[in-house]
């Protein structure tokens, strides 16, 4: 009954693994990026209005996303450069990983976060910006001489530590969404199938889904900010 | 089911309930640590809430990550090995 749960269907190109496409992730990662564009072309409908009108609904639920994002990750970052820079990439994280991890409580629809590589991407391409802004801003030779600090021999020892970052992040996420799947398809099939499932989906999936997102994103922050302050 | 494969199967789903059941006792009470240290903070200095939540937050992630590590753990002993 529960055999379904391991398998995924993959499109193979060639003999190698490397050349897999994984379907259902990806036709789900569509369909999140469809319904934030969607709500934010919706949102941007709100703004077409004079400056002396009253503010229209739409508005406000705009500014006031802005504000709470800005308040949660834009204060968090340490240089005041960053906090302009890369305030943008921040908060698109936090959004695909809410949405996404929200989209799975539609009967039917499963989360692409419920799938290694996703987050494991998200997680490179948090690993690979603070490694670039660390060199832009300490400049490439001091960056790179500071992972041989305090001594030399502790050099592969910050190597595996930084090797160690984008898996725990990506193992986070990962388990946290695939934990909460595994649980309610458990739940369904071989306990209760009314009611009870429905209530641990909205709990898994709302809750723990937006906590999971917002973690995701501080660390990605404190990630960047430790690479930027060596 | 032959003697072995079935010692085998056995002793798959006992490991993952040990690992699962004892994987997560630590990682339950750090966190709660981390929570209960972070509440104190915050009623001692509540103009500090917003960052004593944020700092809380990270610190739970990062000690959830060992109980990630053993249900990951489990999920691979049940379904892969």
């Amino acid at each position: 009954m529960l055999e379904h749960l391991g398998e995924k269907l993959v499109l193979q190109f060639g003999d190698s693994a490397i050349f897999g496409l994984d379907v259902i992730s990806l036709i789900m990662s569509w369909v999140v990026m469809a319904v934030i564009i969607g709500f934010a072309w919706w949102l941007r409908q709100g703004l077409n209005q004079d400056v002396e009108e009253e503010p229209s609904g739409r508005l406000v639920v705009l500014e006031s996303m802005i504000e709470l994002l800005e308040k949660q990750f834009s204060d968090a970052f340490e240089k005041d450069q960053l906090q302009v820079q890369l305030f943008s990439f921040i908060s698109t994280l936090f959004l695909f990983i809410t949405v996404s991890n929200w989209i799975s409580i539609v009967p039917g629809l499963s989360s692409p976060t419920q799938d290694f590589n996703i987050t494991i991407s998200f997680a490179l391409l948090v690993f690979f910006i603070s490694h670039y802004y660390g060199m832009r801003i300490n400049g490439t030779g001091k960056y790179l001489k500071s992972f041989s600090e305090p001594y030399a021999f502790m050099l592969p020892m910050n190597i595996i530590s930084e090797i160690a970052k984008p898996l725990s992040h990506s193992f986070r996420l990962y388990g946290n969404v695939f934990g909460g799947a595994v649980l309610i398809s458990v739940l369904t099939a071989k306990l209760i199938p009314v009611l009870l499932p429905a209530i641990f989906q909205m709990f898994y999936g709302l809750f723990i889904g937006a906590i999971q997102a917002f973690v995701f994103a501080l660390l990605a922050v404190s990630y960047i900010n430790v690479a930027v302050e060596q | 089911m032959e003697l072995s494969a079935s010692i085998v199967t056995a002793a798959k789903y006992l490991a993952a309930g040990f690992v699962m059941g004892i994987g997560s006792i630590a990682a339950a009470y750090g966190e709660g640590q981390v929570a209960s240290h972070a509440i104190d903070g915050m009623a001692r200095q509540p103009e500090m809430e917003d960052s004593l939540l944020r700092t809380m937050v990270i610190g739970q992630a990062i000690t959830e990550s060992t109980g990630i590590y053993s249900l990951i753990v489990a999920i691979m002993l049940l379904m892969v090995v």
